[in-house]
């Protein structure tokens, strides 16, 4: 393709892109240097923002929170989801009964399936968890106190962001199941290898692009976890379960003082950091693209 | 080149691998038994896992149907005489109909537009090796990983400005432009998969760039694109975020309404949990009815990734 | 080499079906009830105006004042004018507050104010004074009805700024059979209340009889006030300049308050007012103190089955001879001063909300502003009279909201035990004189 013809084909997309999306950005970074309010001008301030955030305790938390958060989801989606998309691969008929099922919390508005999820949890509404769990257990659940104790609440937090991705892992990799070479798996069998020797090493390896896709998205999307905070975490400032966007909502939207400087900061650090954990993909792909070429 | 999950040549799924061994070593019996335990627990794995996966939305429904005395009372009430009057109440004392319209134009029109800008560049993508192509997907790729808020607070600072705040447009342009990263590299990958000789047959012919992309690649796209489309709507239908902070009364959508309703008293909070169902009955739908695409637009990226 | 078939069929059959059952709902009347059926029909004669006009009204939901804004939009709705209320929670209507008073424009047009915040919005400018248009329409509207000590408690510096349509007043709940069963008397004191608390929590009928709305967002700073006003002390001391949050009595606000802790549900700090109501309502409590807006849920049969099993009193007093743990708030209307729409003609559409019919109609659910109504209907009417005499007075400044936004999470953080009673107080005394010094 000849470079004029890529430019006018991609020119609308690109300034779609960059007009909406790299003007507020820059929008952003000016006011991260300004101490600034809704319809005013803002005063400049400097590095202020900067370290005011960094010197926060709270967002030392909601950092920590946010990044647990990421590895415990991303651990157990990874690990179930592979059990399950295994699982699945074998069904026939029974298949599109039970993948349109599992999608149901993956294509549910987070928010309102947080809503939903919190009725769950909560006793106060005839929350039928407890009431399951302990008729199942005899009472071993005992009463948890899901709203306002740190760590049943993060369990409920982690358990409702495992909810709505791990129909996504579990339909990537499933996909990618689809592509393992029988050849190899037969050799393995013939030379003795167990199930989950053949698991280990034959589908693992050959998925593992799959897998590297699952962790990129999900490390860019739970880390952005802010929806199913809201109804699930009512107290999250108290308990220190504020994610990193939801610390942004409070600091720059929500509170009484509008502090959008000190909002736009944090957004910009976010930043920084997503594009930290980003760098290892990029270079994979840049690698990759290089080498096609 | 249609887009399912039947496997490609010499690639047998592990099922019938499975099935073929058995017959033909002729597993002893025990063997076959433990392949019924595998199957037995794996059916139970995957019932509960469908069960937890739709438990919460079936409890609000649950709850949407009960009289108001016992919606939510505690401890929770399983045997009573269901009522239709939350939905009825739900519809007719608020605007919530005009809600669902709103969720679904701005979810219609961002898709419609996503699709029609980001199909000529994911074409150029798949086509032009050069570095131009490389540095876009990677800069889509990091703005699609950017956090919300450093894009839509300077949106809602800029709608309101030039006027256009609470207006299902500004809504739609702010998905249009969060969504496309998404499409872009979903479309691309797509592309990747239709051979170059098709595209340099067609212009040897004297076929130009665009009436290539015009007259073959979208209709051989066909399913590639209801794909795209299904993600988009599925992605603007969900969105609270952004339809949070940039909508109001006028362009509210129905994610936004139900969380304005969570600290409300008993009558208006099961009004809330008839909401969510009657919301999340047609996402249903689609899921079920699309399912194939769905799936096939995660494999494209998966094979590709 | 056309676009397959089942990928059309699909995308058709989708399509299809969702404007088949857009249409279909349509037709079941959709919004034809808002404003609902049962508000009041007033005269609302306004000069209609030359183009179509929208009203837009923020008010959160509640008994209490959706009978008010109700008849906002069922009565002024005609003509050129259309009179819109969306369904929002209490949290939501804070919020969408400031962020429609933030800039040049807003999106509503009226907005439900309170005596806590008047003071503060005023002094910043973001609300129209009403003196004119109040003394133009008075006689129609039979405005001087309104009582003259409620029109100053949202008032600011002389001029009124909001219109008053009812009080609200923290009233005390109970369960009277429970009461009857023990031989309890309604608690005068924070002592007999942990003693009533007690006794139920001995008997066995319930594990936390107390339900009080401290939700660490924002009701915990009421319930703070409350208990410092009720030893004595305002947030600010009467020069103000200097807090009073470094002394003994807000010490012992804290020690009181957690006192109670013991008697109510572990997770109160997650409560609002319709969740203590919830509480009340599933029999988990047996005592509660909320405002008396919502206090006739209580004994609506469709509600809960306890309907008939509820009794209302004054709140306690923390100490014997003190102010009760009480709160006075004026709810009320006001006109932002960023709308576009004539002001008169809002004017005129908040006075008929709180007219004289309306006002009446509005009982028991609300305790209307108006003076020389009968409330025998009310259930709690004597209740939250009683109440109103023994509440502490209200600190009407502006300083008062930004105080309680700096202040909120430090007292959630000590009622929760995170902080020490000590620490927070010194925390909150820094938060409150910064506050002071950019007042």
């Amino acid at each position: 393709m000849r470079r004029r013809e890529f430019w006018v084909l991609v020119l609308p997309s690109v300034i779609v892109m960059f007009g909406f999306m790299l003007v507020p950005l820059y929008r952003t970074v000016r006011w991260s240097f300004q101490k600034v309010e809704y319809g005013q001008p803002g005063t400049s301030v400097g590095l202020s923002n900067y370290t005011g955030a960094l010197t926060d305790p709270r967002l030392g938390q909601a950092t920590l929170f946010t990044l647990g958060l990421t590895v415990v989801v991303t651990a157990f989606c990874l690990f179930f989801g592979y059990i399950l998309a295994t699982l699945v691969n074998q069904l026939r008929r029974a298949r599109p009964v039970v993948l349109g099922l599992i999608l149901v919390p993956y294509v549910l508005p987070h928010v309102v399936g947080g809503v939903a999820f919190s009725w769950l949890f909560d006793t106060n509404f005839g929350g039928i968890f407890n009431y399951v769990v302990n008729g199942l257990t005899g009472g071993a659940l005992g009463d948890p106190l899901w709203f306002t104790d740190v760590w049943p609440n993060r369990a409920v937090v982690a358990l409702n962001v495992i909810w709505y991705m791990l129909p996504f892992a579990m339909l990537m990799i499933l996909a990618g199941l689809q592509g393992v070479s029988t050849e190899t798996l037969e050799a393995a069998e013939i030379d003795g290898a167990s199930p989950l020797q053949r698991h280990l090493f034959v589908i693992i390896p050959s998925i593992r692009g799959v897998l590297g896709f699952v962790l990129l998205i999900f490390t860019m999307d739970v880390l952005r976890v802010f929806d199913s905070l809201i109804p699930l975490s009512p107290q999250a400032v108290a308990i220190g379960n504020e994610s990193i966007m939801l610390y942004i909502y409070n600091v720059a939207f929500r509170e009484g003082a509008v502090n959008l400087g000190l909002g736009s900061a944090i957004s910009v650090l976010t930043i920084l950091l997503i594009l930290v954990l980003l760098y290892p993909s990029i270079r994979n792909l840049v690698r990759e693209a290089k080498a096609a070429a | 080149m249609t887009v399912d999950l039947t496997p490609a040549e010499g690639v047998r799924p592990r099922s019938s691998l499975a099935l073929s061994e058995e017959v033909a070593t002729g597993k002893p019996r025990y063997r076959r038994s433990r392949g019924r335990t595998i199957a037995v627990v794996s059916a139970l794995i995957l019932a509960a896992t469908c069960i937890l996966m739709v438990a919460p939305f079936l409890w609000a429904a649950f709850s949407s149907v009960k009289p108001t005395d016992v919606a939510f009372s505690n401890p929770p009430v399983f045997t009573f005489s269901p009522t239709f009057q939350p939905y009825v109440d739900l519809w007719q004392t608020t605007s919530f109909y005009l809600y669902l319209i709103n969720t679904v134009v701005v979810a219609v029109i961002s898709t419609l537009v996503a699709l029609a800008v980001g199909l000529p560049c994911a074409y150029a993508l798949s086509r032009y090796g050069g570095a131009a192509s490389l540095v876009l997907l990677v800069l889509a790729l990091i703005f699609r990983a950017l956090p919300r808020f450093a894009v839509v607070l300077p949106m809602y600072e800029i709608s309101k400005s030039i006027g256009i705040y609470d207006t299902r447009v500004a809504l739609a342009a702010a998905l249009i432009a969060i969504n496309q990263p998404f499409t872009i590299w979903l479309l691309r990958n797509f592309f990747a998969e239709i051979p170059r000789e098709l595209d340099e047959a067609a212009m040897v012919d004297g076929c130009t760039r665009f009436g290539v992309l015009r007259r073959i690649m979208i209709p051989l796209m066909g399913p590639g694109i209801l794909t795209a489309g299904i993600f988009v709507f599925l992605f603007a239908f969900q969105e609270y975020l952004t339809a949070a902070v940039l909508t109001d009364i006028n362009a509210k959508t129905v994610p936004v309404f139900i969380a304005t309703q969570i600290g409300q008293n008993l009558p208006l909070l099961q009004q809330a949990s008839a909401a969510t169902v009657l919301l999340t009955l047609p996402v249903i739908g689609i899921a079920f009815v699309a399912q194939k695409y769905l799936v096939a637009g995660l494999a494209s990226g998966a094979v590709k990734g | 080499m056309r676009l397959l078939s089942p990928a059309r069929r699909t995308a058709r059959l989708l399509a299809v079906s969702m404007v088949a059952a857009s249409l279909a709902l349509t037709a079941c009347g959709a919004g034809s009830r808002t404003g609902a059926a049962t508000a009041t029909k007033v005269a609302c004669d306004f000069t209609n105006p030359a183009q179509p006009t929208t009203v837009n009204v923020l008010a959160y939901n509640s008994s209490a004042v959706d009978p008010y804004s109700n008849t906002m939009v069922s009565s002024c709705t005609h003509d050129n004018v259309t009179v819109k209320h969306d369904p929002i929670d209490f949290a939501g209507q804070v919020q969408k507050t400031t962020a429609t008073l933030g800039g040049d424009t807003g999106t509503y047009d009226i907005i439900e104010t309170y005596s806590f915040v008047v003071p503060d919005l005023a002094s910043r400018g973001k609300l129209v004074a009403l003196d004119d248009l109040f003394a133009k329409h008075q006689a129609t509207y039979k405005l001087d009805a309104i009582d003259k000590s409620l029109r100053d408690a949202m008032s600011y510096n002389g001029k009124l700024y909001g219109l008053p349509m009812q009080t609200q007043v923290l009233t005390m709940v109970y369960r009277k059979d429970l009461f009857a069963k023990y031989n309890l008397q309604p608690p005068t004191t924070f002592e007999e209340l942990r003693a009533a608390s007690k006794t139920i929590q001995d008997g066995g009928d319930m594990k936390y009889p107390l339900a009080l709305p401290w939700s660490a967002t924002a009701d915990i700073s009421t319930a703070y006030k409350a208990t410092l006003n009720s030893l004595g002390k305002n947030f600010v001391a009467d020069d103000g300049k200097t807090p009073n949050f470094d002394t003994p009595e807000s010490t012992k606000a804290f020690t009181e308050m957690k006192s109670l802790l013991p008697y109510m549900d572990p997770q109160v700090t997650t409560f609002d007012q319709p969740k203590v109501q919830q509480q009340l309502y599933n029999g988990s409590a047996a005592i509660g103190i909320m405002f008396s807006g919502r206090m006739n849920d209580l004994v609506q049969q469709k509600n809960t089955k306890l309907y008939d099993q509820f009794a209302f009193a004054a709140p306690p007093a923390v100490e014997k001879g003190g102010k009760q743990y009480g709160a006075l708030s004026v709810d009320g209307w006001s006109i932002p001063f960023n709308t576009k729409v004539d002001q008169d003609l809002l004017f005129q559409v908040i006075a008929a909300s709180v007219s004289e019919d309306a006002s009446k109609a509005s009982i028991p659910a609300a305790f209307p502003a108006r003076t020389g109504l009968d409330q025998s209907a009310s259930p709690y009417a004597a209740a939250a009279e009683a109440a109103i005499k023994g509440a502490p007075p209200a600190e009407a400044k502006p300083w008062v909201p930004p105080i309680t936004s700096a202040t909120t999470d430090i007292i959630g953080s000590v009622i929760l035990g995170k902080t020490s009673v000590e620490d927070g107080t010194q925390q909150m005394q820094t938060a409150a004189e910064k506050v002071l010094a950019e007042q």
